[in-house]
């Protein structure tokens, strides 16, 4: 996970160690918006060679819920 | 996962024998959005897009405009008659009207003989490839022996200027390319594809002779439906689904490897975007030039632009191999390889 850590890390511009499953995108400082979904999507497509949707994206409150996303469609 | 990538088809005896693009002369930097948007926005978008600068048609000119100036300059320094020429296609989602044609009036604006065949084509970001395969497939045939093909776009009239998404990534151009007979060498390959169910995805709403607006659609809530409404995350996957395939099966379709390509030129639909997918693909910086930066977005201009721009020296001088990847809007792709070149006209002029 910490290829994953750290582009998340530079997407919301915070340190690398600040990201943890419970890191919360909906916080007003992470601007979780459509520029960070796509930066997501592309970074787990890298990482994960999973290409996420970006309405299930957009949905997620944390790291942690990200990270299930992934995992659902890794089985798929 | 095996996606259907689409059609598949050879065409033979058929070349590209010049091209040249048409930007407006109006310059549009980041600052002139700054005020608009907050530098600091413009900033974040800029960071993913890429695009420092755009040209963007006044008022009065038009796609037509574009075409009409840079068919003028190329058959000028073709030396072609225009009465010579049995075809022309405009590809374009930005026409004059409704109807007519564009094409008819680009028709007489040439001086091209009325024994013309002259029609329109409603596509976007896959339009180049789109416009190559059927230029081609005319010439095979006898239909045409020489054709333009105007190929442009000024998506700037239709922006909805209070959205950063779309106001900041797309520039105007309008470009023509001329086809001729070749010879038994010139043989091009193409792969061409569409998936409508995505057509919700990129979409100007209104001003056809459907109302989307009226669809209860949630993501078009507060916006202009007279203006382009594009989901950049859908498009995004969408790319990401079918680019990377459609690059390695139009080299192997082609029985040409990736990498004796000269060039992959992508339709310029955002930087990030871009590198992302020549990552993918395994392909090097060197061989995957950009303009975004300088021109924006063009839609289905942008592949003939970068021919004007960023390798028009190397079309001028020596054969080049080369692959094309247009998509986007439909949704629709489409792709090519071929060899192309020294070409007499590569060049890039002003309205």
């Amino acid at each position: 996970m910490t290829k994953f850590y750290e582009g998340m890390a530079e997407i919301f511009e915070v340190e690398p160690e600040a990201i943890t499953p419970e890191f919360d995108l909906t916080n007003a400082n992470a601007d979780w918006d459509s520029l960070a979904i796509v930066s997501t999507i592309a970074l787990v497509d890298d990482c994960f060679n999973v290409t996420l949707d970006g309405e299930s994206l957009a949905a997620c409150k944390t790291i942690g819920d990200i990270e299930a996303l992934v995992a659902k469609a890794g089985k798929e | 996962m095996s996606l259907p990538i689409g059609r598949e088809v050879r065409v033979g005896g058929a070349r590209i024998a010049g091209l040249v693009s048409c930007v407006p002369s109006r310059q549009l930097t980041n600052d002139h959005f700054g005020e608009m948007f907050g530098q600091d926005k413009v900033d974040d978008v800029i960071k993913m897009i890429g695009v420092q600068t755009r040209r963007w048609a006044d008022e009065a000119t038009t796609t037509r405009d574009l075409c009409r100036r840079a068919g003028e300059d190329l058959l000028a320094k073709l030396g072609w008659e225009a009465s010579s020429v049995d075809a022309l296609i405009f590809v374009s989602q930005t026409p004059d009207f409704r109807l007519p044609a564009t094409a008819c009036a680009l028709q007489a604006d040439l001086g091209i003989s009325p024994n013309c065949i002259a029609f329109d084509i409603n596509l976007g970001c896959s339009g180049y490839p789109y416009a190559l395969w059927l230029g081609m497939t005319m010439v095979q045939t006898g239909a045409a022996r020489r054709v333009l093909l105007a190929v442009g776009d000024t998506i700037s009239k239709i922006v909805d200027p209070s959205d950063r998404a779309t106001a900041l990534l797309f520039g105007d151009a309008g470009t023509v390319t001329a086809i001729e007979q070749g010879d038994a060498q010139d043989q091009a390959h193409f792969i061409l594809g569409s998936d409508g169910r995505g057509a919700t995805n990129l979409i100007v709403p209104k001003g056809g002779f459907k109302d989307y607006s009226l669809s209860n659609d949630p993501r078009l809530a507060g916006k202009d439906a007279a203006c382009l409404y594009m989901d950049g995350g859908q498009i995004f996957n969408f790319t990401l689904r079918s680019v990377p395939p459609l690059v390695e099966r139009t080299a192997a379709y082609a029985e040409t490897p990736v990498e004796d390509h000269d060039y992959f030129l992508f339709h310029q639909a955002n930087l990030f975007m871009l590198k992302h997918l020549a990552k993918k693909s395994k392909l090097p910086a060197e061989k995957t030039p950009f303009n975004i930066d300088q021109f924006g977005n063009t839609s289905c201009a942008s592949i003939p632009l970068l021919m004007t721009t960023s390798i028009a020296e190397q079309l001028k001088q020596r054969r080049c191999r080369l692959g094309m990847i247009g998509f986007g809007v439909g949704y629709s792709w489409a792709s090519a390889s071929l060899s192309t070149g020294p070409l007499a006209v590569a060049d890039t002029i002003e309205l």
